[in-house]
């Protein structure tokens, strides 16, 4: 304010009048009073204004660290541990950003698009080999005859699945721990063909056709070895119950069927009685095995273009047509 | 050299060393002058052949082309129908058909407008000129959908009848076999007594029987019974060859009809509830021979939501499926390549199409997806 109002006392007296030449003041009043009043200056020059501003002096910032570096240095020293990314550390070319088209991507430097994603700089090759030789120490030899996949299914053929949460708050625990996942191969459990089909019943969608897979997943209790006691249970109760018999499953009627057997149906008496029309009583034919799967294909797959072509090439075969 | 000779010999007007062309027919590629479906091979797939009016008005007066097509008929000024390649293959099976064995049932399916009715009108008049008494029903739906007339039946407790519908069928029947049932020896093989007063006695020929229900059609619905029993008794002894031809077999098991037990229109009944029903499912069972039986499935003989599929297991139900099985289901697919440029050709002949710009045929092709009845319907514009 000291230094403004002294540069305007250095503009000579007469310039001054001249631009307020217009001005029905009298411009020696203004001179006079040249100390106490600040000047509404409406038509600022150009030139003033330059004289009057200052650029602040830059601040001394170091270089970054990442200029410094070794080309040899122990990253995993550097970088110890996870951590939001930092430009001036890593010592790498790398850009983050949308931008539009043609334009440059944004550098690392103030990028906050790189701060906000998860890094794995802590996680270099170098590094985990390096942590895996440190827990070396702790490790048994892996089991011997257990080196492929068929051997393991063998042998353990109910795979285990939990989950553990390792973080920093007050309490260890975290709720999602206790739920439990068992995997079991259906073909594993030794069931004949009334109990594999009452198996399925009894455990509805947790059959994966494809892969003949069975999987009960229990969180009804607090604990993991609670959970994992009551997912054996599930499995010891389903396996007992498929293979007993109840008085009541002989009463099962053609509408009660899950699928389609042709020696069941209205189609073998009708077939056989069309084959065997007109023919000596002791003669009996069959109908063929071919025209017996195409039907219950039809029936058991659903129907489309394939299925009735078999049936068709199969009806005609068998009814001598062809 | 003597033979040869006189073989020349035979041609006298075609000189020995005459310049003279041998008269050649001048028939167009798209046509067929084999009008005579019995001789009708795979040669002729793809091709039209005429039908003689009088006998077009025999078979098919009382229904069997679809109406749009007797138009057309009227507008070309003749009666062309085009062998298509599952004709053929039925008329293959029949010729090697063992007739002594159980009644071969065929079943057409196909999308709407791929020729399932034509198919059957061309098996019609090949059945007829093989000398098969025909049981032709034009389309079975209508009766279901649109009986003319419904009251409950005089015989059958708790059943409806549909008299005029029954008493059209066996017009349609009668105008159909005249000539076959008036000169056959064929007798009835049991009195069938009507009323108190009217009887038809045993020995008495097909055609009386017919004649029965046509002047009594209270009753025509029973004669209908009683004919297909008698038809089937005759066929298995051997004394006539059967062909049953029913369009929209699919509609005798369909859920629901538009046929009511009560004047007030409130409750429909079943397809089974109708008496015209039994006499067809009847005759379409495999317990007879020297017949043969060819049926079509109709995506628009089922009611409203029932037309997912044009597939026969679908459509047919489980009870229709266990009744024909087993059966010869036969697709009726779109035009191919030869049956397409054959059907453009005779509707450029037949003048229908007359802008024949170039790519016309591709475009319509394109179009219609080669579905015989949308190109007939594209092209009345064209």
């Amino acid at each position: 304010m000291l230094k403004k109002i002294n540069l305007n006392s250095l503009i000579p007296l007469a310039q001054r009048t001249c631009f307020r030449n217009y001005s029905q003041e009298p411009a020696a009043v203004e001179t006079v009073h040249d100390d106490d009043f600040r000047v509404l200056n409406l038509r600022k020059t150009k030139g003033t204004q330059q004289q009057l501003s200052r650029r602040p002096k830059p601040p001394d910032v170091p270089p970054p660290r990442y200029k410094q570096m070794a080309v040899d240095q122990d990253w995993g020293a550097v970088w110890p541990g996870p951590k939001t990314f930092h430009p001036a550390s890593v010592p790498l070319p790398v850009r983050q950003g949308w931008v539009p088209l043609n334009k440059t991507v944004p550098g690392k430097f103030a990028n906050a698009e790189l701060m906000k994603i998860p890094n794995f700089l802590h996680l270099t090759p170098p590094v985990i080999a390096k942590q895996c030789e440190a827990l070396k120490q702790f490790c048994t030899p892996f089991p011997k005859g257990l080196e492929t996949e068929e051997q393991q299914e063998k042998h353990f053929p109910v795979q285990f699945i939990s989950s553990d949460y390792v973080h920093g708050l007050p309490t260890i625990r975290n709720p999602l721990s206790r739920i439990v996942t068992i995997k079991l191969k259906l073909s594993q459990l030794k069931l004949d063909e009334h109990a594999r089909d009452k198996f399925l019943r009894l455990i509805g969608e947790r059959y994966n056709e494809e892969t003949d897979e069975i999987t009960i997943v229990t969180d009804r209790c607090p604990l993991k070895q609670q959970n994992f006691d009551y997912a054996m249970y599930l499995l010891t109760a389903l396996y007992h119950e498929s293979r007993t018999v109840e008085e009541w499953e002989s009463s099962k009627q053609e509408g009660d069927m899950e699928y389609y057997n042709w020696h069941n149906n209205q189609s073998k008496v009708t077939s056989t009685e069309v084959l065997n029309w007109g023919l000596p009583g002791d003669s009996k034919v069959e109908p063929p095995q071919e025209y017996i799967s195409c039907v219950e294909n039809l029936m058991n797959e659903g129907e489309n273009e394939y299925n009735i072509n078999k049936y068709k090439e199969s009806v005609v075969k068998m009814l001598g047509l062809a | 050299m003597l033979l040869r000779r006189s073989s020349r010999l035979i041609k006298p007007h075609i000189g020995l060393y005459s310049t003279v062309v041998e008269p050649k027919l001048n028939v167009d590629e798209f046509r067929t002058i084999e009008d005579n479906p019995v001789n009708h091979s795979k040669q002729h797939i793809g091709k039209y052949y005429k039908i003689d009016d009088g006998l077009k008005r025999k078979l098919f007066s009382q229904g069997g082309l679809p109406k749009k097509y007797e138009k057309q008929i009227k507008t070309f000024n003749e009666a062309c129908l085009m062998v298509r390649p599952q004709a053929i293959e039925i008329m293959e099976y029949i010729n090697r058909t063992d007739f002594s064995k159980p009644v071969v049932r065929y079943l057409l399916y196909g999308e709407r407008g791929a020729g399932k009715t034509m198919t059957m009108a061309h098996l019609a008049h090949y059945g007829h000129e093989n000398g098969f008494c025909l049981v032709h029903v034009p389309y079975a739906p209508d009766w279901y959908k649109r009986p003319k007339e419904f009251g409950p039946s005089a015989t059958h407790e708790g059943m409806v009848d549909l008299p005029l519908d029954a008493a059209s069928w066996l017009i349609h029947f009668k105008s159909q076999n005249n000539d076959l049932l008036t000169k056959s020896e064929v007798g009835i093989s049991k009195t069938y007594d009507w009323s108190k007063r009217e009887q038809t006695t045993a020995g008495s020929k097909l055609i009386e029987l017919v004649d029965h229900g046509i002047n009594r059609a209270k009753y025509a619905s029973d004669v209908i019974a009683a004919l297909m029993d008698e038809i089937k008794i005759a066929s298995t002894a051997g004394k006539i060859k059967t062909m049953v031809l029913i369009d929209g077999y699919n509609s005798f098991f369909n859920e629901q009809t538009r046929v009511f037990s009560d004047t007030r229109k409130k409750h429909p009944v079943t397809p089974d509830k109708v008496t015209l029903t039994q006499p067809f499912i009847n005759i379409t069972n495999f317990d007879w021979c020297n017949g043969v039986c060819v049926l079509s499935v109709d995506i628009f003989g089922m009611l409203g939501w029932e037309r997912e599929s044009y597939l026969p297991r679908y459509l047919l139900g489980k009870e229709g499926f266990e009744h024909l099985d087993p059966f010869v289901p036969i697709k009726m697919d779109k035009y191919d390549e030869r049956q397409f440029d054959s059907c453009i050709s005779y509707y450029v002949n037949r003048k229908w199409i007359q802008n024949t710009a170039q790519g016309f045929d591709k475009e319509l092709k394109f179009l219609s997806n080669s579905n015989p009845y949308k190109l007939m319907e594209l092209c009345n514009s064209v």
